[in-house]
């Protein structure tokens, strides 16, 4: 009697875990076969697949509902693909989740940068898509050559740029409150003196402003603190673009790291960057984003990108891009924005390497993935000017920014597209793009010197302290940490790819 | 004279207590008055204990635009949260009667097994494979609560509630006829029901809380839970806001209001702020109970 009780109530325990694991897979097959009947036969010639696109960011109402409709019935006519679309936090980005999703194996593809690409890569986790290449004929048409280059490792094709914008000298210009310039009765900013003229008076005026909303201006100081043209490979490495050999220069031993932190140094004593800054780093973006900073690091694309938010805090606010100097050539890594990979598991890279090209392929596609439908979405006036009835973002248009497709609102005067446009005219392509730093034979070395970045560097560069102060002890952790290895490795391996591309 | 300088340790202490819990109370002030005040003035004048021109209109743009989504959200909390809560003391208890149970041979063994989890576990790796790959929990229901049913240390805890109740009581229900079931149903349960309440409560407060279970394992937004749902909105605002999103050229996401982080903050606080003062009466009673009497 006791006994069969016990097994009873163990079969009922059972009974019930097993209904509710099979009724939720129940539910999502059917909504499967149910979807799959709408729309099947349209394409012929290839097998039907099924593809898992993660994105990072906020899924917004209309995304989901464009992914179960218009988008679903595109992609299904143009490639025979049924495509998923996953939102993840942007937390998971380049490791967490995504780091997971690729170790055990599951069959996806999202974007990725060149730092992770190497890390994941080394682990086999990548799919090699040289041979798909051809799968993607408009994309190539549409993507700048070198941006492929910059994601090859051994000279394979690992991930697939998308996007093609102006983006050389990436915060190597002063992003101005043009609309604060001109109440304080400057017309532009031409020099270090005149940005903190600039800060000056606006300070007197509005003491409630910070002045600059970041904690790293080693690119637009770079006219007053040194003659060379550097660009940097990572916190580290630089490289002088204005020499034609295949030096590396060490950042934190150069003479020029040294005067960039004592300008630093001045700006956090002036008050130029605030006394939170040190703490609160995120709050600086806020403010920057709610109208309280002065001036910006900027971007060929910031001063339309991020008037939007500001004018919703300051509806008068108005920005402009200035360098701080002249006669050096605006240096570009490529005009990508991003690259997707394909998982090493998926079944069929062939087709999603297809999906990609759907992305650039032409201004219909575009207008569809990046704004939605003509009329329901967005209007386009003669001048085929943009006005989105719906706000909500799409697949992210940062992601698939092409200049040979992107859409300008009304708010945008001319001058600032056709500024926009020139903006890369007489920029040079980086000596190192291209070039992809192998980690492994320094690896322990690498975590280190990261961690004395943060702790030591990172602070020194931003004139949180003083540099002859904390500098010789950062310097001696630098090198307990193996800096010296570290950049010996860095220089063998890059010496040796640039011999081979000259 | 004793009862003087008691008197005035008391008032010590009083003073002491009411100026924490002050200090605790400030930010979450902070948080309701930023949820009530206008999106311009906050931009300006930053936070104040009193809303900054009084309005609505956050919680109006929050539930005009995402309405649908928070309260599916909510409801996806209430029910992992309920449906956790009840699965989680069935399971904890039950292991908890059996390592309890006297004259058992194996509960040793059980015990251990429990306790071995508490010093080593597989990682995060494993784990996700495990629920995804041999389980199939991701993108379903039970998966958001399933993976947390069983917490050792509050199953230790239940134990010691079943070791207070004294055994005689067991023997004689025995001699009545009473089989494991009925004792565990009929008289365990009765009787340990602080120490029921106690772990209904940390489980509650744990599948509410938890937003670990939906980034690992849910990608379909009609399975998001209140908190995952704020999770997400801070991470990709803290993304944004680190030097990271270089990395990502250009993504320029405008990030929500700060009115509306302070709102939604709001939201998920609620109902845990709502229930606390009248549950909390058991947090104290059923840790002292089990203190006195294990």
């Amino acid at each position: 009697m006791k006994k069969n009780r016990v097994w009873l109530s163990l079969f009922l325990t059972f009974a019930f875990l097993l209904s509710a694991c099979s009724s939720g897979n129940n539910g999502s097959a059917n909504t499967n076969a149910g979807s799959k009947e709408g729309s099947a036969g349209e394409n012929a010639g290839m097998a039907p697949a099924k593809l898992t696109i993660v994105l990072y960011g906020d899924e917004t109402n209309r995304m989901k509902e464009l992914a179960k409709t218009e988008f679903y019935d595109v992609i299904k006519q143009e490639i025979n693909a049924e495509v998923e679309f996953q939102f993840l936090p942007w937390s998971e980005y380049a490791g967490g989740k995504t780091d997971l999703m690729l170790s055990t194996g599951e069959d996806f593809a999202t974007y990725t940068d060149i730092n992770y690409m190497v890390k994941s890569v080394a682990k086999g986790v990548y799919a090699d898509l040289t041979p798909y290449l051809d799968a993607a004929p408009d994309l190539r048409a549409n993507v700048d050559e070198a941006s492929f280059t910059a994601f090859q490792l051994g000279g394979k094709q690992y991930a697939i740029p998308v996007g093609n914008k102006p983006n050389s000298a990436e915060f190597y210009s002063v992003l101005v409150r043009q609309d604060l310039l001109e109440e304080v009765g400057m017309t532009s900013v031409s020099s270090l003196a005149e940005l903190e003229e600039f800060y000056d008076k606006v300070h007197a005026l509005h003491p409630e402003l910070i002045g600059y909303a970041s904690t790293d201006a080693r690119r637009m100081l770079l006219y007053d603190y040194t003659d060379k043209n550097l660009y940097w490979q990572n916190e580290f490495i630089a490289l002088d673009e204005s020499a034609e050999d295949d030096q590396i220069i060490s950042w934190f031993e150069s003479e020029d790291f040294k005067k960039y932190a004592e300008l630093m140094r001045g700006w956090y004593q002036k008050g130029i960057i605030p006394k939170y800054a040190a703490t609160n780093t995120p709050q600086l973006q806020s403010d920057w984003n709610s109208g309280k900073a002065i001036f910006w690091a900027g971007t060929a694309a910031r001063p339309f990108e991020g008037a939007a938010t500001i004018t919703q805090a300051v509806p008068g606010a108005k920005l402009a891009n200035y360098f701080l100097g002249t006669g050096r050539p605006k240096i570009s890594r490529g005009t990508y924005s991003t690259a997707f990979f394909v998982s090493s598991a998926a079944k069929d890279p062939e087709r999603y390497v297809m999906f990609f090209n759907l992305l650039q392929k032409n201004q219909e596609l575009y207008d569809l993935f990046a704004y939605g439908i003509e009329g329901t979405d967005f209007t386009l006036d003669e001048n085929g000017r943009l006005t989105k009835i719906n706000n909500d973002a799409l697949i992210p248009d940062w992601l698939l920014m092409n200049k040979n497709f992107m859409r300008f609102d009304n708010s945008v005067p001319e001058d600032f597209i056709a500024e926009y446009k020139a903006w890369d005219d007489g920029a040079i392509i980086s000596k190192g793009a291209g070039f992809n730093f192998d980690n492994t034979p320094v690896k322990n070395e690498e975590t280190k010197l990261n961690g004395v970045f943060t702790e030591y560097l990172a602070p020194i560069g931003s004139g949180f302290v003083d540099y002859d102060e904390v500098y010789p002890r950062a310097l001696e952790k630098l090198k307990a940490a193996g800096l010296d290895k570290y950049i010996a490795e860095y220089q063998k391996q890059y010496s040796e790819w640039y011999a081979k591309q000259n | 004279m004793a009862t003087t300088e008691s008197k005035g340790l008391m008032i010590f202490f009083y003073c002491f207590i009411a100026i924490f819990s002050i200090i605790c109370l400030i930010p979450f002030v902070l948080a309701v008055s930023g949820s009530l005040s206008t999106e311009a003035r906050i931009a300006a004048e930053g936070y104040s204990f009193l809303p900054r021109g009084f309005s609505l209109e956050t919680y109006q743009f929050l539930f005009g635009s995402k309405a649908e989504q928070i309260i599916r959200a909510y409801s996806v909390s209430l029910l992992v949260t309920a449906l956790g809560t009840v699965s989680a003391v069935l399971v904890t208890t039950a292991y908890a009667y059996v390592v309890s149970v006297k004259g058992f041979r194996f509960k040793n063994v059980l015990a251990f097994f429990a306790y071995f989890t508490m010093l080593f576990s597989g990682g995060t790796l494993p784990w996700y494979l495990l629920s995804t790959k041999y389980y199939h929990l991701n993108d379903t229901l039970i998966g958001l609560f399933v993976p947390y049913l069983l917490n050792v240390f509050l199953m230790f805890l239940m134990t010691n509630y079943f070791r207070s109740i004294p055994h005689e009581i067991m023997e004689s229900a025995e001699m009545d006829g009473a089989g494991h079931m009925r004792i565990f149903f009929s008289m365990m349960i009765p009787l340990g029901r602080v120490g029921l309440v106690t772990i209904s409560l940390f489980y509650a407060l744990q599948f509410w809380n938890d937003f670990y279970l939906p980034l690992m394992l849910v990608s379909n937004q009609e399975l998001y839970t209140i908190q995952y749902m704020m999770y997400n909105m801070m991470a990709n605002i803290q993304f944004l806001a680190s030097g990271n999103a270089a990395q990502v050229s250009g993504a320029i996401i405008a990030p929500p209001l700060e009115t509306a982080k302070m709102a939604m903050t709001c939201l998920t606080v609620l109902p845990i702020a709502i229930l606390y003062p009248f549950l909390q009466r058991f947090f104290v009673r059923g840790i002292v109970v089990g203190s006195v009497k294990g």
